[in-house]
């Protein structure tokens, strides 16, 4: 480690100012953007996608199994209490808040879906 | 939206997913520390008693809805911050009565 220290201090790279691209700068203005809140417009592919990667990450689940049409209980072998946990993390993903009665409907990704799709404020 | 293949749940389980969104939903606007112990022993509250419950024990159902409001009214109170102020036990389930 002493070694490595020395060699570092006398090995000298020169700095260069590396000129910003313009299309680089473009690219990471698209980027953020459509990671603001601001820009209201997701596609259904872009919810579909999105659903599925927090349906994914449910620590009960194989994300294998998971797909589209799966509907949690009968499916993927969750619990209504599960279900809830899904619902409430895809409420957070979406800056959503579902109501009750709404909440206890969405028992599969396709009706989550469909809700998240319909819903104005989902981004 | 009424296609749903599961069965229909009862008002009673309607109202005990509720309170466990309830708690969920103020877990929320806790530290985020305090969020992961909150969720995970309400979590285990109610895994604990779906699975010791006798389903048609609809008095102890009740009781426990309703000891759970109220200790979800506390936790939504901004200054608590916490479970710990909130005597959150496992009911003794050989008393089912209170």
């Amino acid at each position: 480690m002493a070694l490595r220290a020395a060699m570092l201090r006398h090995v000298k790279v020169p700095v260069q100012t590396l000129p910003v691209a313009a299309p680089k700068l473009q690219f990471w203005n698209g980027f953020f953007r459509s990671m603001s809140s601001h820009d209201d417009h997701i596609t259904k592919e872009q919810v579909t996608e999105r659903v599925l990667s927090v349906v994914k990450d449910f620590p009960k689940l194989n994300p294998s199994q998971v797909t589209a049409d799966s509907h949690f209980e009968n499916d993927l072998g969750l619990d209504s209490l599960d279900t809830v946990e899904i619902v409430m993390a895809l409420e957070e993903e979406f800056k959503l808040e579902i109501p009750d009665k709404e909440a206890i409907r969405i028992d599969s990704c396709h009706l989550a879906i469909e809700y998240i799709s319909n819903h104005p404020m989902a981004s | 939206m009424g296609a749903s293949k599961g069965p229909r749940l009862s008002g009673m389980q309607k109202q005990v997913l509720s309170l466990y969104r309830g708690f969920l939903r103020a877990a929320r606007s806790k530290p985020e520390e305090e969020r992961r112990k909150i969720e995970s022993v309400v979590s285990e509250e109610f895994r604990h008693n779906c699975q010791q419950v006798d389903r048609k024990n609809f008095i102890y159902i009740e009781y426990l809805l309703r000891r759970g409001k109220k200790q979800l009214d506390q936790l939504r109170d901004p200054g608590t911050t916490g479970l710990s102020s909130l005597q959150i036990s496992l009911p003794n389930i050989n008393k089912p009565d209170p």
